[in-house]
């Protein structure tokens, strides 16, 4: 029952991370590692909001999941405004996103890795004991606030204009841009979205593992999440970021985390084979 | 080995991981996040078998390509129908479920000390000549109808399908040769250095390679062949510079990147046959 | 394509030049005067060579060596230096990487001309550089603790590899032997990171200590680089009800599973290794306590204290146990120096291997040229009591006494 617990929590931190990821693949249909980049030097950014001014943990989320969105449409801005324009292929936003992420990692290393953080006093360690059971108070506010920015998010699009234009935008950016949409607007907007989500990610990383450089590499686990749970599917995502958990703490639990990659692997393969959709089902055609 | 021998071989086997990925980036457009592990593989594979059987040098090469080849086929058949990204994910657990094994098996490859004692025999002539020789065959690959009908499905899958090319099975040929190719590099390699870790083969090696291939232009092989070596000497060169070099590096590549998204050599060909 | 060659083959030479010309530059704007042609000298500065990552995984290691080594020099050449020259450092950033390393060790001997290199605190380097040193006959001096970095398959040490620190299996055996031996406990489990060599090299000992001495492990757990969330496999822990947990990780992965055990529950005793130091305290639980680690300094020594206070005065920074060690290094290298006489690697080689007695915050350390690692070097046990270290003793096994 404990494992159970166990696998919720690690797909609650891949949860946050896998929609933050999605967003973007959603309407640019490439995946963006530059995420990792922004959760990196957000968790810094929110140790130094804490540090510093001793603020409380919801004001700490809340500017630096700001600074998180300013990040993310400044990246955008940078690395992949121009690609755009001139209509590069998928493949070059995904090399740009890749090497913004080792970029934003090195920066980090060089001015603040010479030792490791860790957030003051913000309970990190709380827990709630049912029994037996320990249930970890961050990883349940995790939870939480994954799940209201995945219900305010499915409102956003389903209901508001800009949601409509996001999903015009998702269904091809060209023939919207052509029908007089500021598509320019709704990327930057959508980035910012995905900024502060990472932004969010960020300090929660900080909080439950230590702040060091390499903590934004944990984007992997939102990508494998975002992929698999349908290419960039909101609810896919977070599925499949709770699936990911649940099998990654099973597998511990029974053949032990040596083979669990190996498992992962031929799981992951087997499940292609049946399902090439992914677990969401949308089909998006490559058009390369 | 003095620093420009050391140097030299490991740019050139670095070039032609490279180039495996030139050719399956290049003229596919797929991503692969495991190509690094078929340089452990290749590395690992051949290393052992002299290291425990005894097996003779070319024959232990042999054996180590001849894995990486199977392991591309078993990843390829599967998943090269699906969407690009299912592809990149695959690749990618593959490298993890490389890493694993070497790491768990610790009394066969000595898990994540490494594995040590391979003999010394790789020299700088055998690279050099063994680089040549694969330049040689990516470029001759390219002028065949099979480089051709390569760029077309990289271009547009759909309509390279509609016009009757076997989309899938030119996407399995490319990777399973770009496996061999890395395989190869890999047993080179383990030979040269006579030490290999599982954290020399990781996911991050395989990103590296192919921003060396988009920073030369990706539809150049002429701009593979020189990115991958400049940008393996650079660093070295730029070692007073240190701690900043790694992110020098990747600014310059963001910045061309965007305004030469075309790579430094665009399509330009060192060649008297193709001019553009 | 014989064009592609040449055009290859040009830019070769091309970077070569660039190479040395550039390292020149670099050289020159260290010093005053232009390198001379003796070994490891350039102008009034012995040269000694570092290899440290800077920019990677581990560099917070890397930077409290370089750190540590220039305090050392620093004092060193305020008190008039070595053979009436003055001390310098040239280090280079490894990454982390084998490759780089050796890049970076031949660019030392070759155009550096280095008389000693100050080896990284991470085994597979150390590996890997070992059979190149014996082609190039420069010593390296460091704290790669693995065994195989110093000896052999066949027992015998590399001629030009030196460590400064007790090796995995002494240190190994030092935690192990104080666990069943001194506490009393018999029932182990062990979480470690398979993919972390300094973890593994620990592990095997430790079991085989534990196993022979009336112990029994009755949970090995393990996890990988990527895994920060490591509650599944404490759970199986502590579902094995053992009377300690081992834990021989890097520091940030020990503190997450100090954090993590205590989410769970758990109040077992934690066995360590020697990175439980600074800044660990700083990222763990106020309430966490009854956690044992191995020390290579105390705090009941005041030079310690003083020493602590300088690097943060200085540094900004706690320092890391690595500082210690990059001070001792060259508190040796520089001995062997003196006692070599001249700068020259063959014989500061030769007089490393006979290093006697060289009072470092380590301890007092004296090479045995059986297998070029410290002799009789005991270790410090310290213990977490509640957001504070507390020094218990120093402590030796009967084994190795």
């Amino acid at each position: 029952m404990q494992q159970v617990i166990n696998g919720i929590s690690v797909g609650a931190v891949y949860a946050l991370i896998a929609v933050g990821f999605a967003l973007v693949y959603n309407i640019l249909k490439f995946s963006n590692f530059s995420h990792g980049g922004v959760m990196t030097v957000s968790a810094y950014f929110g140790y130094f909001l804490a540090s510093t001014f001793h603020l409380s943990l919801l004001v700490t989320l809340a500017l630096t999941a700001l600074f998180g969105g300013l990040c993310a449409v400044i990246i955008e801005l940078v690395a992949f405004r121009r690609i755009r324009n001139s209509n590069g292929p998928l493949i070059y936003y995904f090399v740009s996103s890749i090497t913004v992420g080792m970029l934003l990692e090195n920066i980090i290393t060089i001015f603040k890795g010479s030792t490791f953080y860790a957030y003051p006093g913000l309970a990190s360690n709380t827990v709630v004991r049912m029994g037996s059971i320990t249930i970890p108070v961050m990883n349940m506010l995790m939870l939480v606030i994954s799940g209201m920015m995945l219900l305010v998010l499915m409102w956003v699009i389903m209901k508001t204009s800009f949601g409509i234009a996001v999903r015009a935008a998702s269904f091809d950016v060209n023939t919207s841009k052509l029908m007089g949409m500021n598509t320019s607007q709704i990327i930057s907007l959508v980035f910012f979205v995905s900024g502060f989500l990472g932004g969010i990610s960020g300090v929660f990383l900080g909080i439950s593992y230590t702040l060091y450089p390499q903590i934004g590499q944990m984007v992997v686990k939102g990508w494998i999440a975002s992929v698999l749970g349908g290419l960039g599917s909101l609810e896919g995502a977070v599925l499949g970021a709770f699936i990911l958990g649940m099998v990654e703490v099973y597998l511990v639990s029974t053949v032990g985390a040596g083979l669990s990659s190996v498992f992962i692997f031929i799981l992951t393969l087997v499940f292609l084979m049946f399902r090439p959709q992914g677990i969401a089902g949308n089909v998006v055609r490559d058009k390369a | 080995m003095t620093l420009f021998t050391s140097m030299l071989s490991f740019a050139l086997i670095t070039l032609l991981g490279v180039l495996g990925t030139f050719l399956l980036t290049g003229l596919t457009g797929l991503f692969s996040f495991g190509q690094a592990s078929f340089m452990a593989l290749g590395a690992y594979i051949s290393g052992l078998a002299v290291i425990k059987f005894n097996v003779p040098f070319p024959l232990a090469i042999i054996i180590g390509v001849a894995s990486g080849t199977l392991c591309a086929l078993i990843i390829g058949i599967p998943t090269l129908r699906l969407n690009r990204d299912f592809f990149s994910l695959i690749t990618f657990g593959f490298g993890e479920a490389v890493a694993g094994l070497l790491n768990y098996f610790v009394n066969v490859t000595g898990g994540a000390m490494g594995l040590s004692g391979i003999p010394p025999k790789t020299n700088l002539l055998m690279v050099a000549l063994s680089t040549g020789a694969v330049i040689w065959m990516v470029n001759n690959f390219r002028r065949l109808k099979f480089g051709r009908q390569c760029l077309a499905l990289k271009n547009d899958e759909l309509a390279a399908a509609a016009v009757g090319i076997d989309v899938y099975r030119i996407k399995l040929q490319v990777f399973i040769i770009s496996a061999i190719i890395t395989s190869y590099a890999g047993a080179l390699y383990g030979f040269l250095t006579s030490y290999v870790e599982p954290a020399m083969f990781g996911w991050t090696k395989s990103a590296e390679w192919v921003i060396m291939v988009f920073f030369g232009g990706v539809n150049s092989l002429t701009g593979a062949v020189v990115a991958g070596f400049l940008l393996n000497i650079l660093p070295e060169v730029l070692r007073f510079a240190s701690e900043w070099r790694i992110a020098a590096y990747c600014l310059i590549i963001v910045v061309l990147l965007n305004f030469r998204p075309t790579g430094l050599f665009d399509e330009y060909e060192l060649s008297f046959r193709r001019k553009h | 394509m014989r064009k592609i060659v040449s055009l290859m083959l040009l830019l070769v030479l091309a970077l070569g030049l660039a190479g040395c010309g550039g390292n020149q530059n670099a050289n020159q704007g260290k010093s005053n005067n232009t390198p001379a042609q003796t070994g490891g000298v350039a102008g009034d500065y012995i040269l000694i060579g570092s290899l440290q990552d800077i920019s990677s995984s581990t560099a917070a290691w890397g930077k409290g060596v370089v750190n540590g080594a220039q305090m050392a020099i620093d004092k060193i050449n305020s008190e008039g230096g070595v053979l009436g020259k003055k001390l310098k450092l040239v280090n280079y950033d490894t990454k982390n990487d084998v490759n780089e390393a050796i890049n970076a060790y031949n660019r030392l001997v070759n155009q550096d001309k280095v008389v000693t290199v100050m080896g990284p605190p991470t085994s597979n380097i150390g590996i890997a550089l070992a059979p190149i040193t014996e082609q190039k006959k420069v010593p390296i001096f460091g704290d790669f603790m693995d065994e195989r970095a110093t000896t052999k398959n066949d027992g015998t040490p590399w001629k030009y590899m030196f460590l400064g620190e007790p090796s995995c299996s002494q240190q190994a055996e030092i935690s192990a032997s104080y666990t069943v031996d001194k506490l009393q406990l018999k029932k182990i489990a062990i979480l470690y990171n398979q993919a972390n060599a300094y973890a593994v090299s620990h592990v095997i000992p430790f079991t085989r200590y534990v196993e022979g001495h009336g112990g029994q492990i009755v949970a090995k757990e393990i996890f990988q680089n990527t895994d920060k969330d490591l509650k599944a496999q404490l759970t199986k822990i502590k579902n094995a009800n053992p009377d300690a947990i081992y834990v021989p990780n890097y520091l940030q992965e020990n503190a997450l599973v100090l954090n993590q055990a205590k989410q769970l529950g758990i109040n077992i005793p934690i066995i360590g290794n020697n990175s439980y130091f600074y800044p660990l305290i700083d990222l763990i639980d106020k309430s966490i306590t009854d956690v044992y680690f191995l020390n290579n300094v105390t705090f009941d020594d005041q030079e310690v204290k003083k020493f602590l206070g300088e690097y943060k005065s200085k540094f900004n920074e706690d320092a890391p146990l690595h500082a210690f060690f990059g001070y001792d290094n060259i508190l040796v290298i520089a001995e062997a120096i003196k006692k070599a006489g001249k700068v020259d690697p063959e014989a500061v080689r030769s007089a490393l291997e006979n290093i006697k007695d060289v009072k470092g915050y380590t301890g007092n350390i004296s090479i045995d040229p059986a297998t070029h690692r410290p002799l009789g070097l005991s270790m410090w046990i310290m213990k977490i009591d509640k957001g504070k270290y507390v020094s218990l003793e120093k402590y030796l096994p009967p084994a190795q006494k």
